[in-house]
């Protein structure tokens, strides 16, 4: 056959190198819907719930057991269950119709009933229903701070950078385990370098990740799995009950903490039974419900590629982070890895958070190139920054960043990694060079850095957690080297563990130490004038990019 | 110019349960339920004769003894190499999937732990796995080879996660409950 040459253009198009496959129902391999979804039932008998979604409570799986018993409320469960599913979607897309009264639906409906009214829902009206669902009126943004090596110096003007363009949480990952302390340290400087109250999270195994925050160099947890099916779950070692317990350790510290789950897991674990991506993910978030924790991390996460290659699927993205919206809980929304070789379908996806606000838009934006990024890679990296800063111009949207100036961004990474350097003198780490300094300063990778002393590093770091090094001793050793803003500010934020405000739901700090969450900053949205308004102030600041040139640019 | 086309014909017949190997020079190559069989390409097409006979020779060339099984109650790489390694007289065996992501792994390891991984089945070459085959018997003769060079590609999740997860589905619908692994006999012969 004669090749058409416009075919051959299409071809050779970034979005032909994405994967699609069609549905396959009978394994899970589909979005929102699937023939073998149960349809939505409840019976209550003496309190107790003893039929959930067709199935009797002998016939109970635990995660079916755990929502009955801890999430679903059996007192207003068969009243809400009479709604007309249309009904509750159309409330959720009402302006009339408040958070409050929605929260209160949710309360009695079972996973199934709430798959049914998404499923009645396109996704402009998704995107109505998270702007008056998100639990905080004021939208925000997280990042990545990684590097392939693991360079302190870089990670530390990385967090600095990245908090001068206003993420309110930082997190990072290791490429070796063994660095880990050494990143939670150098995360923790560089943020609080650039401004007091960023919250910071290390990812990492379950029991090194919550001995971190114990020690406070990081802030808050989100990394702890939560799957929709029962195979799936006990493939991690894990149940439901393991997961609250887990949740308890950080409560009990006054860490900040949030579960991660997302569509697609199970069909990539082979464990779906038959059930759409969406309905397990609707589990998930009930699961999370039940367990009490604050927030949830979802939007698929690491396997947006399965449900980015079926159709409906990037839909089926939005309507799980709008569910986690429904139960009251901290949605962070994903948009935090490669799913696409194509511009245009990357934004497109992103602009479903992005336009009406979540708790976290990204989770995380990656603040560094994709190549340094140890979660491998984000949907937008730092090369992306200024088309997003200009998004938000364009819509006059706040999608929690505002530009910055390079003189700036250079003072805040130099004095990130002087701050370093001084800390590792005073605990006697390996030390960190003057040229190290200046080439953090103005480096774009770890390409950029001279070479360490892995094995040295390594020692090192271990001593963190062998000699129980904890935030407290880094804010004594910044203060004893005149570093004391950010001393000052990594006390501050250890004082916040113990005051524990910032374990509300979708709790942010702001620049002057006051947490910013559900409780004092409600999302109250109920159409045109409500709701989050961007100030004339930080319009200004979006407004305020330097690429704009003005009349008084030309003589 | 006249070309010689021919090709490699592959027969395996299941020759019943497998047994403990005793020979420590033998290196098990654990094979997933459906490939060879109800599946016979990797996920970027390569046949899985082609695949199977790289490994074995990268075996035999380092001076080991390769023995194939099929696992039939788990596709799930990890429990398959863990399982076969528990059979194998050298406590080493190799994990293969028919979407084509392979693991070396050793009887004394955790099965979520392993030797070498291999986990981007769509950037694993011919060549690669035949360098498999002579680590595993590396492994297997007691040496300490240098770990096979892996590739990543940060952009191979959304060019193949979701095919990577349809491959597995498929797989695991060849999976037969509560059956050990079989012994198979695997011949190769050349079809002019």
């Amino acid at each position: 056959m004669l090749q058409s040459k416009r075919f051959e253009i299409l071809k050779e198009r970034p979005v032909n190198k994405d994967g699609f496959v069609t549905e396959w129902p009978e394994m899970g391999f589909v979005a929102m819907s699937s023939p073998n979804d149960p349809k939505p039932s409840i019976k209550v008998k003496d309190g107790k719930i003893i039929e959930l979604d067709e199935k009797k409570r002998e016939d109970f799986d635990m995660l079916d057991q755990f929502i009955a018993d801890y999430t679903i409320d059996p007192s207003s469960a068969e009243e809400v269950m009479k709604l007309d599913s249309m009904d509750i979607s159309r409330k959720l897309v009402d302006i009339n119709v408040s958070r409050a009264e929605i929260l209160e639906i949710s309360k009695g409906m079972t996973p199934a009933k709430v798959l049914e009214v998404l499923n009645h829902m396109n996704v402009v009206e998704m995107m109505m229903a998270l702007q008056k669902m998100r639990a905080r009126k004021t939208p925000s943004n997280q990042c990545h701070v990684t590097n392939t090596r693991d360079n302190p110096i870089l990670m530390a003007a990385d967090a600095a950078e990245a908090g001068l363009y206003g993420f309110d949480e930082q997190e990072t990952t290791v490429g070796v385990v063994r660095y880990a302390p050494f990143n939670a340290l150098a995360l923790l400087v560089g943020s609080q370098t650039a401004r007091g109250g960023i919250l910071t999270q290390d990812s990492l195994e379950e029991a090194t990740e919550l001995r971190l925050a114990m020690l406070g160099l990081t802030s808050y947890a989100e990394t702890i799995s939560i799957y929709g099916t029962e195979p799936v779950f006990i493939d991690g070692d894990d149940t439901p009950w393991s997961k609250s317990f887990l949740a308890s350790a950080y409560a009990s510290r006054g860490a900040k903490m949030r579960f991660t789950s997302g569509t697609g897991s199970e069909v990539q674990m082979a464990g779906a039974e038959g059930k759409s991506m969406l309905y397990l993910e609707i589990r998930c978030v009930m699961m999370a419900k039940g367990v009490g924790v604050q927030g949830l991390q979802n939007g698929s996460i690491s396997c947006i590629g399965i449900p980015a290659s079926v159709p409906s699927g990037i839909r089926a993205v939005l309507a799980e982070n709008l569910a986690t919206t429904l139960f009251d809980m901290e949605v962070a929304s994903g948009n935090d890895q490669t799913f696409s070789h194509s511009e245009i379908r990357r934004s497109a996806k992103m602009l479903c958070q992005m336009l009406p606000g979540t708790d976290f838009i990204f989770s995380g934006f990656s603040a560094v190139p994709n190549n340094e990024d140890m979660f491998a890679g984000s949907n937008m990296d730092s090369s992306d920054l200024d088309d997003y800063l200009i998004i938000q111009r364009d819509m006059m949207v706040d999608g929690g960043l505002k530009p910055v100036n390079e003189e700036d961004v250079i003072e805040v990474r130099y004095q990130a990694a002087k701050s370093l350097q001084a800390i590792f003198e005073e605990f006697g780490f390996p030390a960190i060079t003057d040229e190290e300094v200046d080439a953090a300063t103005y480096a774009n990778s770890s390409e950029d850095m001279p070479q360490r002393n892995v094995v040295e590093d390594l020692k090192a770091a271990e001593r963190i957690l062998q000699d129980g090094i904890s935030g407290f001793d880094v804010a004594l050793a910044l203060a004893h080297r005149g570093y004391e803003t950010t001393a000052e500010r990594i006390f501050s934020l250890l004082k916040q563990r113990v005051a524990g405000d910032y374990l509300h739901t979708s709790a942010i700090i702001n620049k002057d130490n006051v947490v910013v969450s559900a409780v004092n900053d409600e999302n109250d949205y109920k159409g045109p004038g409500t709701g989050y308004r961007l100030s004339p102030e930080r319009w200004d600041e979006i407004k305020n990019i330097r690429q704009a040139i003005s009349p008084r640019d030309f003589d | 110019m006249p070309t010689e086309t021919f090709s490699i014909e592959m027969n395996m017949t299941e020759i019943g349960p497998a047994a403990k190997g005793t020979n420590p020079k033998e290196v098990i190559v654990a094979i997933a339920p459906a490939f060879g069989k109800d599946m016979n390409k990797t996920i970027v097409g390569v046949d899985h004769i082609s695949v199977l006979r790289e490994i074995l020779s990268g075996i035999e060339e380092q001076g080991a003894v390769p023995r194939v099984i099929r696992s039939m109650s788990t596709a799930d790489l990890a429990f398959m190499g863990h399982g076969a390694a528990k059979l194998s007289g050298s406590g080493i065996a190799i994990g293969l999937q028919s979407r084509g992501t392979t693991v070396i792994h050793q009887r004394d390891l955790d099965p979520l732990s392993n030797f070498e991984l291999f986990p981007q089945s769509p950037l694993i070459t011919l060549e690669t796995y035949r360098m498999i085959g002579r680590n595993a018997a590396s492994y297997a003769l007691g040496e300490s080879p240098n770990p096979v060079p892996v590739v990543n590609d940060q952009m191979a999740r959304p060019k193949y996660q979701a095919a990577a997860a349809l491959l597995y589905l498929k797989e695991c619908k060849s999976l037969v409950k509560n059956k050990k692994p079989m012994e198979l006999k695997v011949e190769f012969s050349i079809k002019a």
